[in-house]
């Protein structure tokens, strides 16, 4: 067995058996907890982001280029990020996880979540990048995905205008499942 | 394969049996192809109803969303033959189902991705769901399979046409064993109809000989029964003729000697009349249809029915002169009317009168025409039973040893056998009448016997000469004749048997006529003796002479001149004269 499965599965139980309690109530440590499983399911849901949009052609080196994963900013994940890209793959493409620290080396991402602190990271112009932010971001600076807790739950809106603006197309499965979409 | 030959052996066709293994083959095979082919049908949709809800739920899952993966779930139970629909996660943690009564799911997911399994009537399948090649989760579906009813429907149709198949070959096959039966029955009959045809044929021959036999018994029956009369009768001739002879010697008056002679000479006709008509009913004769005239025919049968009856007994014929013709055997007609008489007689036993009446009845109405012969005595009757059985063969109401209860058997077997019909009338005490109804005929009637010329009478008779060899064996009559022959002019010598005439014709060729009696004791008989005498001495006349009907036909058969007994010395001298004129040339 993968060793990421291990701690996938014993989240996974947590966030469905246990339902995630108001986090302004809780003490420290559980909120730690509590933010550390958060980020969990979101490090997970952006490596299903990866198998659920499609990216022009031109987005990859080569066909066996990797659909990369970048993370600007403050990393929350911890490790889950690395973790859940372990043996995964999209589009028949592995996955990579990068931390860029430039605006450059931002460009090749094919997955940026914009972290605390990562806006500057975000490449400029039209390019085949899907934005996530997280629900700490500026109504103005929220990317083509961005985070949500509803109903402790963690969910996400979708500027459908802006992903596809950047060339990008998200499938309709993943539309059904967003709290907004914008410009449909 | 002992069975086998069991099989070959008994009645039911082989052909039959194969073709019902033939068509139960075929329809388990059509059958079986047919449900696997409905399995795999059945497989493929509900596999493509899985991989439609696992591509559908593959956004739920991948994002934890229990409501959504819900919704597509419910979705799926439109279907009706789904029983089960689970959606796990990539964890084997179930997400979201549905469950008919009555059904179960697995709480985790099984091993397999992909799998498709029949159990027990229901259909489970399993299909990954994979979005972009990362692998979310599993769906498990359980559909029910064609409900029962619903494949038996499917296959009724075929059943009824194999099961109709099979009977139609089952009752060709009864069919046949039936016919083949019926064949081996009918084969078995026609031999049985063979057997008894050709026993049948035996027994018609056997029948026959009877029937003759029977025929020529009654005869003699009736004969039997005449002979009372007839003794009588002779009786009375011969007092007529010895009484005739005595009182000849007694007198000298030529006068009364001729009125003597006369009366004894009637007698003698009289009874010789007699025996003729005797012999002539007697005679063997097979049953010969002639025409005859009824009225001439029964009126010279009136001596006959008298002598029959007793002579308290009237016999009154009424038949008019133009009284038709019938065809018919005159022997079985005699017997007829003298079978009638004697029941008549039997009927009357004090006494009575029967009469024979015969009428012409023209056909009525394009009917034929009829001659009716009533018989009626007027004697004791009988009953309406005893009259309603009286023409059946054996049955008789007389004591035993008086009668055969063939007669009135005799008397209906000649009508019929003659195309007529006949009924009895008859009340106790108030007599019987027999109608006896015969066809007419409108041939002509024989041509009657050449009369011969009436003989010449008295002392006319011409002398004559010559020297005759008499061949004789009873003395009385070689004397009586010895004496007619001297009287007529011719000399003779007599001899006692053929044999005798032979030796005596050997020595002495110079006879001018052989007159031999027929019937005669020795080796040869007068027949054989003319016939030798004819062989060695051509140019010698024969004249025979009998008193035996047979042998009398026997001698006209061989051409030689008879002259039948008894006779006169006319008839002697006519007949000698007539054989000498003819050897004589």
């Amino acid at each position: 067995m993968v060793p990421g499965r291990g701690a996938l599965r014993l989240m996974a139980a947590l966030l469905w058996s246990v339902p995630l309690p108001c986090l302004a109530m809780e003490t420290p440590q559980v909120l730690t907890r509590q933010t550390s499983l958060e980020y969990s399911v979101k490090a997970n849901y952006l490596v299903r982001f990866a198998a659920f949009a499609d990216w022009p052609p031109r987005a990859f080196a080569s066909n066996q280029s990797p659909v990369v994963i970048c993370v600007a900013g403050r990393d929350p994940f911890r490790g889950a990020l690395d973790r859940a890209v372990q043996a995964q793959t999209a589009h028949g493409r592995p996955l990579a996880v990068r931390r860029p620290g430039t605006r450059e080396a931002a460009a090749g991402c094919h997955i940026l979540y914009v972290g605390q602190g990562g806006g500057g990271l975000v490449p400029e112009g039209q390019r085949a990048t899907l934005l996530v932010t997280d629900s700490a971001a500026p109504p103005a600076e929220r990317g083509m995905i961005h985070f949500a807790i509803s109903e402790n739950r963690v969910r996400f809106h979708i500027d459908l205008q802006q992903a596809s603006r950047a060339g990008l197309s998200i499938s309709s499965r993943l539309l059904n499942l967003a709290l907004s979409v914008r410009g449909g | 394969m002992p069975w086998l030959a069991r099989l070959r052996y008994s009645r039911f066709p082989i052909v039959a049996l194969v073709s019902l293994l033939v068509l139960l083959v075929a329809g388990v095979t059509i059958a079986v192809l047919n449900e696997r082919s409905l399995k795999e049908q059945t497989a493929r949709e509900a596999g493509a109803q899985a991989d439609l809800l696992a591509s559908a739920v593959s956004g739920a899952l991948a994002f934890d969303d229990a409501e959504a993966a819900q919704d597509y779930v419910d979705a799926v139970q439109v279907n009706p033959s789904v029983l089960t629909a689970a959606v796990y996660d990539e964890n084997g943690r179930l997400l979201a189902s549905f469950i008919r009564d009555g059904e179960t799911i697995f709480h985790e997911a099984a091993p397999d991705d992909r799998a498709t399994l029949f159990d027990n009537g229901r259909l489970l399948v399993a299909r990954p769901v994979e979005e972009a090649g990362q692998r979310l989760g599993v769906v498990h579906l359980k559909l029910l399979e064609t409900p029962r009813a619903q494949r038996f429907g499917r296959y009724a149709g075929l059943l009824v046409v194999l099961a109709l198949a099979a009977l139609v070959v089952l009752v060709l096959a009864v069919a046949q064993g039936a016919l083949r039966r019926a064949n081996r029955q009918l084969a078995d009959r026609a031999a049985e109809l063979v057997r008894a045809n050709s026993l049948l044929q035996q027994q018609m021959l056997e029948r026959e000989k009877a029937e003759e036999a029977l025929r020529q018994s009654q005869k003699m029956e009736a004969i039997g029964r005449l002979t009372g009369g007839i003794a009588h009768d002779f009786n009375n001739l011969l007092m007529v003729a010895s009484s005739g002879i005595d009182l000849l010697d007694r007198t000298d008056d030529p006068k009364r000697r001729r009125a003597l002679s006369a009366g004894v000479r009637q007698a003698v006709e009289r009874g010789a009349a007699l025996t003729r008509q005797l012999l002539a009913f007697a005679r063997r004769s097979p049953l010969r249809a002639e025409v005859l005239d009824l009225r001439g025919h029964i009126e010279g049968l009136r001596f006959l029915l008298e002598r029959s009856l007793r002579e308290d007994i009237e016999v009154v014929l009424d038949l008019p002169e133009d009284l038709w013709r019938i065809e018919a055997d005159r022997g079985e007609l005699e017997l007829a009317l003298l079978n009638l008489a004697v029941n008549a007689r039997d009927a009357m036993p004090q006494g009575g009168r029967l009469s024979v009446v015969g009428r012409n009845q023209p056909g009525e109405g394009g009917g034929p025409d009829r001659v009716f012969l009533r018989i009626t005595d007027t004697g004791v009757g009988m009953s309406e039973a005893v009259a309603s059985r009286v023409f059946e063969p054996f049955f008789t109401t007389k004591e035993v040893g008086r009668g055969t209860g063939l007669g009135l058997s005799q008397v209906y077997g000649f009508v019929r056998s003659s195309g007529g019909d006949v009924s009895v009338d008859s009340r106790e005490g108030a007599g019987t009448t027999f109608t006896l109804c015969l066809p007419p005929t409108e041939k002509a009637p024989p041509e009657p016997e050449a009369a011969r010329p009436a003989p010449v009478r008295g002392p006319g008779a011409r002398a004559s000469s010559g020297r005759l060899l008499l061949v004789e064996d009873d003395d009385a009559v070689a004397a009586g004749v010895g004496h007619m022959l001297g009287d007529l002019g011719y000399s003779h010598v007599r001899v006692a048997n053929a044999a005798e005439a032979l030796a005596v014709l050997e020595k002495d060729p110079g006879f001018d006529l052989v007159f031999s009696d027929m019937v005669m004791p020795g080796e040869m008989d007068g027949l054989g003796l003319a016939q030798e005498v004819r062989r060695r001495l051509p140019e010698t006349p024969v004249l025979l002479t009998t008193g035996f009907s047979e042998a009398a036909s026997a001698a006209t058969g061989e051409a030689f001149r008879l002259l039948p007994k008894p006779y006169g010395i006319e008839s002697l001298s006519e007949a000698l004269n007539a054989t000498l004129s003819e050897g004589a040339p």
